[in-house]
């Protein structure tokens, strides 16, 4: 290719509107669907009500969302729509009005369900990213922006909370929900361990797999001390023969030895002996029928969260899981018999990048918990004091306002995470767009992480090789190269799953109509 | 923060610079200050008590029943197992601690009512804190006694934004509020014969720009509307007539001189009026 058709490819690359691209497609997909996805998450509210003889039960089911675009109240009532300029210049927040479909349902299991109250309620106001889809700028011409005293050149991206502008940094994680296998130290002899960041809905688990000196599996999750037996665990999930447990890990000879020594020394050898097993591990002490269901709780609710899925039945998704710890294992072994090397973290093939918008899902997540919580407590209060139940009274629009505007104003992120919101820095021009354009490990600059410093060849074509900051931050904060594109994940994972299993792929749950049309 | 200060110098009013934490004068040297103090805005308020100057700690506040003086518990991921839990069993005894008398809930309970009125009535801050505090005094003239608390809520607001000149109407308070119409009605008549608060008549003019918004006219309608208001407020024609009736013909009748379109149903809706009342102000306006 010449100079000057190169040249013509690398500025429609730079040019203004891409500047802060990643910023703006990731935040309009959160306003677009994300919200939406963890409202129909949250689904329903539910109250104490009820709990008392001769009460009916009372729960607030949540419905559709909608954000309007930003405008300011003024004192004397009148609302207008509001312009970045003036949220900067006036130190207020450049924040747009949320609605949300509430209704009262009274009645449950036994009695009918009665609708005594259903609105559109004003729930909050949700900060808007200046050149987002719901911006009051977004789609003005240069000479409008110049008449209402916007700069026509700045590249937005960020927020505006109390007058002062704040960007989100984009950071840098470790890819969940994949098989990562690494050597570890346990006592002085070298073990090997497969992991799984398990993530599902803003609960992350990590769950791990260890080949300990003596060569048995250990797996390790949340909620459960210590480690258990990989096969009582397997069997637990409704694996339960020798053969099949040996085939679902591996048809390789030397693993199948590997597997035997596990399995001789296996303490159970069926499903419901494995639960109990399970059972007395994780609510030891206890009567033996809680001991039963407390198992069976934290099998579904803090093994593999991400393996779950809507419209699975639990039945599927446990044997699923079985699979995946199967997976797990032969990753174990086949690192411990040298046939494949320790996964590299640094590999940005095991990165993902968390933009604005996975941000603010992740922030309006406990804002919405937040305010459920207070809806569900005026509630019970309403209703003690025999009031008339209705949407508009038990819904207080500060709570999530302040749980939104809160986090970006001082960048104290839900999880415990600070400095997540950053002061754009607007030394000069060049400076802005750096600063939107700029990602941060989460790794401790007070560590010499030498590997994570480097350069990795994988970089190539997505991070700037030379654009990082000189001293504890070396290579740890890192800027996006010119040509990088940022993929985001599918809006419909069904749809994509449909598509891979009438392409050949077996054994995906939840897909049943499309198998038989393969065969 | 090394800014040269607006001051001059005292001796020879000679420009001052400020290098790192000396304050010298440029002409004749005089060190007028050696010490980096943050002359920023304090956040603390010392408005209300010039007494006790600390300035440790949140500011103080009217809208919580502990006037903002709360301890909480914090968590901390670090904590696991044993001591977690019971960190977590401080932390409900504590909570429950913080409300010791029947009187404290009730203002806990008023004040949470004040503050959700407040926002989903979009008024400013300030009048959550003097209604907080309006309560308070309703509370020690014992006011409350066989009177509803979230009639005292909606009162203390709504009396408030008649203080503060950002007037509500009565229909627009009671539709936020909990209390039913007649509760703060009571409560209203109470704490206005009881506590003296200082309203005279509703000025007109403080409905106008939230109609306006709200029936879509220009700027320059509202302002000719407001102009009308002030007319008549001074000749005294606004007398035994409903402010919000007033305020509803004055904009109805600006909209008319500016050929703006706007019907006197939709302007007696948005008012809460009947279209006669509309009608007879503005019969008075153009006489």
């Amino acid at each position: 290719m010449n100079r000057e058709s190169r040249r013509t490819i690398s500025r429609e690359y730079f040019s203004q509107e891409r500047l802060a691209e990643h910023h703006f497609r990731s935040f309009n997909a959160f306003l677009d669907r994300g919200m939406q996805e963890v409202v129909d998450e949250k689904e329903r509210i539910e109250t104490d009500i009820g709990d008392k003889e001769g009460q009916e039960p009372v729960f607030v089911e949540l419905g559709d969302v909608r954000v309007e675009t930003p405008r300011v109240r003024e004192a004397d009532g009148s609302e207008e729509l509001l312009y970045p300029q003036e949220a900067r210049l006036r130190n207020i927040t450049y924040a747009a009005p949320v609605f949300m479909e509430m209704a009262i349902v009274r009645g449950g299991e036994e009695e009918e369900e009665v609708v005594v109250d259903s609105t559109e309620t004003k729930v909050g106001r949700m900060p808007i990213m200046v050149g987002s889809r719901k911006c009051n700028i977004a789609e003005l011409t240069r000479e409008e922006l110049i008449d209402i005293g916007e700069d026509p050149v700045d590249p937005g991206g960020y927020f505006i909370v109390n007058g002062s502008e704040r960007v989100l940094m984009t950071s840098e994680d470790l890819a969940p929900n994949k098989i990562l296998a690494e050597y570890d130290t346990k006592y002085g002899d070298e073990i090997q361990v497969a992991k799984t960041f398990s993530q599902r809905r803003g609960y992350r688990a990590l769950v791990l797999c260890e080949r300990n000196r003596e060569g048995i599996l250990e797996v390790s999750f949340p909620s459960v001390s210590g480690s258990v037996d990989f096969v009582t665990l397997v069997r637990a999930l409704g694996l339960e023969s020798d053969e099949e447990i040996v085939h679902r890990v591996s048809d390789d000879p030397e693993i199948v030895k590997f597997m035997l020594e596990n399995l001789e020394m296996a303490e159970v050898q069926t499903e419901e002996e494995a639960i109990e097993t399970l059972g007395k591990r994780v609510a030891g002490g206890q009567g033996k029928n809680y001991q039963l269901k407390r198992a069976n709780y934290v099998i579904d609710r803090y093994l593999l969260p991400h393996l779950h899925e809507e419209g699975v039945d639990e039945e599927e998704v446990r044997i699923n899981k079985a699979y995946y710890l199967c997976r797990m294992a032969e990753a174990c072994f086949e690192l411990a018999l040298e046939r494949r090397e320790a996964d590299d973290k640094d590999h940005y093939a095991n990165k993902r990048l968390k933009v604005s918008g996975d941000l603010m899902r992740d922030l309006f997540r406990t804002a919405l918990n937040k305010l459920a919580r207070d809806v569900k407590y005026q509630l019970e209060r309403a209703n003690m004091r025999n009031r008339q139940l209705t949407v508009n009274t038990v819904v207080r629009s500060d709570v999530l306002t302040e749980r939104l505007e809160h986090p970006i104003a001082t960048g104290n992120w839900v999880g415990g995470r600070s400095g997540v919101s950053q002061l754009v820095d607007r030394t000069d021009y060049m400076g802005v767009l750096s600063h939107l354009r700029r990602l941060r490990s989460p790794l401790s600059r007070s560590q010499p992480h030498f590997e994570a410093r480097d350069l990795h060849a994988t970089q190539w074509g997505r991070i700037c090789p030379s654009e990082t900051p000189e001293g504890p931050n070396c290579g740890l904060v890192k800027n996006f190269a010119q040509a990088m594109e940022l993929s985001q994940n599918v809006e419909d994972e069904q749809g994509l799953k449909r598509e891979l299993a009438s392409m050949g792929v077996e054994g995906i749950p939840g897909i049943e109509g499309v198998d038989s049309m393969a065969d | 923060m090394s800014q040269a200060r607006e001051a001059e110098c005292p001796e020879c009013s000679g420009r001052l610079n400020t290098q790192g934490t000396e304050t010298v004068c440029g002409q004749c040297g005089l060190v007028v200050d050696e010490y980096r103090i943050d002359h920023g805005p304090e956040w603390r308020s010392f408005a209300d008590d010039d007494t006790s100057p600390e300035r440790t700690g949140a500011p103080l506040t009217q809208s919580r029943h502990d006037r903002g003086l709360s301890t909480d518990i914090g968590r901390s991921t670090r904590i696991k197992g044993r001591k977690r839990r019971r960190l977590s069993r401080m932390r409900t005894q504590h909570n429950r601690a913080q409300i010791s008398t029947k009187r404290e809930r009730n203002q806990v309970y008023a004040f949470t009512e004040i503050r959700r009125l407040v926002g989903a009535l979009s008024l400013p801050r300030h009048v959550r804190e003097s209604a907080c505090s309006l309560f308070r005094s309703a509370q020690e003239a014992d006011l409350l006694r066989g009177r509803s608390l979230e009639g005292f809520a909606s009162a203390t607001v709504y009396a408030t934004c008649r203080v503060c000149s950002v007037s509500r109407t009565v229909d627009e308070v009671v539709d936020a509020a909990k209390a039913s119409e007649a509760e703060h009605r009571a409560a209203y008549r109470a704490l206005n014969r009881d506590l003296d608060i200082a309203t005279g008549p509703i000025h007109p003019v403080e409905y106008i720009p939230r109609y306006a918004s709200e029936l879509d006219v220009s700027e320059a309608v509202r302002r000719n509307a407001e102009a009308h208001a002030r007319r008549l407020r001074e000749s005294g024609d606004t007398a035994g007539r409903n402010p919000s009736g007033v305020a509803a013909a004055c904009l109805y009748t600006a909209a008319r001189e500016n050929g703006a379109s706007l019907t006197q149903q939709d302007a007696a809706d948005v008012a809460g009026v009947t279209p006669v009342t509309v009608r007879n102000t503005y019969t008075l306006l153009t006489e």
